[in-house]
């Protein structure tokens, strides 16, 4: 049993397709998680700028906010400046790029992530759906952003070849466990690139959790490792900020 | 008792599984309490299911009441079927491209053995409409309907669609599933009507049997669905 569980990948809030629980924190308590970084589903299925208003009037410690960021030339983008991000002082945003139809590695994207940080303050991470980009799209937007640490959501399991080359390419790169779910491929994963690359995370309630939960009592992996991958790896992602 | 319905022994071209071998997914169930697991072999679900069902019958005799097997059909190739020290038959039209309610699938139907067959909603081969079909058509066929869907949007339909079929069981393994449908399944269908599958080595095992655990299920339905429904319908074919 991990000693301190984080699920880095949660939504709060409704979904057009399913009748989900919109508030996350009873799941949290059934499954013995501590706390979330939590995404408003409006960013992800109506309007960025309503879900990061929503998500941040949520004001619960043991929910932390994943802003929607959504870069673009002045009334295409969300928020309105790359300022405007650093003064919500979140550790990590999520972009979307395919969703929200823009270019992740094109200029304007990498002019607002190059402007997220300073030298008194790292940027915060970037979390990313592998559904919405390519592992080689990744791996050139860590290649033009050197340090920016990215998060990858939703890897799943038939992409683990490419995925071990975006890790293997790109050491500023985490990866989220809960779709990872193919015989032994967290633990493949592990050996090869350090359990401190792992994330517990689960995408739900639309994925998952229970399975990717119970997967964390059982890892054949050390205690040490395990920690790591329930929240260590994720403190280590978020820059120690706070 | 946990009775796995749905695995797997093999590598398969899609990606790459780290562990496709039976010993692991033995290391694995003993680690979880899984009495027993009923595999095809991936082989025998792709080009060659003669040779593939000889591999299952090899591993289930070397690890004595640990694995049922599932012997495939592939259609197109008239495989032999047994009758005897296997669990049933698997049947995968997507693979295959033949529809379940194909004709060619006749000599399965015929043997009367349990039919484990892939599912998946809005395909051409396996939608769970062609599920209601053939199992008007063979009423005392055991019939497990894989995945049940395979996508979360056609779950609540492919239990519908089947409800007037009392000998169609809504398998529920998949890397779309999640303990709240599972929960959704036993609600809709009825705990009697749904049964535990991982898809290991496929996917992994820990993962589908979490979902089951952590489930929000009455213990009585978490029973019946993790080995007492597949028990009862493989009657004394299982190990």
């Amino acid at each position: 049993m991990p000693k301190l569980i984080v699920d880095a990948h949660r939504l709060a809030g409704p979904v057009p397709f399913d009748d989900l629980p919109v508030d996350p924190r009873p799941d949290l308590d059934r499954l013995g998680i501590e706390r979330a970084l939590v995404t408003h589903t409006l960013s992800l299925y109506s309007d960025a700028g309503a879900g990061n208003d929503a998500l941040f009037a949520l004001s619960d410690p043991r929910l932390e906010p994943v802003p929607v960021v959504v870069p673009g030339v002045p009334g295409a983008c969300t928020p309105a400046t790359p300022a405007d991000v650093r003064a919500w002082g979140a550790r990590m945003v999520r972009l979307c790029p395919e969703r929200h139809r823009f270019d992740l590695t094109g200029p304007i994207a990498l002019r607002w992530l190059a402007a997220l940080g300073d030298a008194a303050e790292p940027p915060p991470a970037v979390a990313v759906d592998l559904g919405e980009t390519s592992p080689a799209q990744l791996r050139t937007l860590a290649g033009l952003l050197p340090g920016q640490r990215i998060l990858v959501l939703n890897p799943g399991y038939r992409r683990l070849r490419a995925l071990a080359e975006l890790m293997a390419e790109a050491p500023d790169v985490w990866v989220e466990i809960g779709t990872v779910n193919t015989q032994g491929g967290v633990e493949w994963l592990a050996e090869r690139f350090g359990a401190g690359r792992l994330v517990f995370g689960t995408g739900a309630p639309v994925a998952d959790d229970c399975g990717p939960r119970f997967l964390l009592d059982h890892l054949d992996l050390t205690p040490h490792e395990t920690d790591l991958i329930a929240a260590g790896s994720l403190e280590r992602l978020l820059g120690g900020r706070r | 008792m946990i009775l796995d319905a749905h695995g797997h022994v093999g590598t398969w071209p899609d990606f790459l599984i780290p562990d496709p071998t039976a010993e692991g997914l033995v290391a694995t169930m003993d680690r979880l309490g899984v009495t027993a697991v009923g595999i095809s072999h991936l082989l025998a679900v792709g080009p060659d299911a003669e040779g593939g069902n000889r591999l299952a019958l090899e591993i289930a005799g070397k690890h004595p009441g640990r694995f049922g097997v599932w012997q495939v059909y592939n259609p197109h190739h008239r495989t032999p079927l047994a009758t005897d020290g296997v669990w049933g038959v698997k049947l995968h039209p997507d693979v295959h491209q033949c529809r379940l309610d194909d004709p060619l699938y006749e000599p399965v139907w015929r043997l009367g053995l349990p039919v484990l067959a892939h599912g998946q909603t809005d395909s051409p081969w396996s939608d769970p409409a062609q599920f209601a079909t053939v199992a008007a058509r063979h009423p005392d066929v055991p019939l497990l309907m894989g995945h049940t869907g395979l996508w979360p949007s056609g779950f609540a339909r492919a239990a519908r669609l089947v409800d007037g079929h009392p000998n169609v069981y809504l398998e529920v393994c998949g890397s779309q599933s999640t303990g709240r449908w599972i929960a959704r399944l036993a609600s809709l269908a009825g705990a009697e009507r749904v049964v535990f599958g991982t898809d290991a080595c496929f996917l992994d095992m820990r993962l589908g049997v979490g979902r089951l655990a952590l489930a929000p299920l009455t213990d009585a339905d978490r029973a019946l669905i993790q080995g007492g429904n597949l028990a009862r319908l493989l009657g004394k074919g299982h190990p």
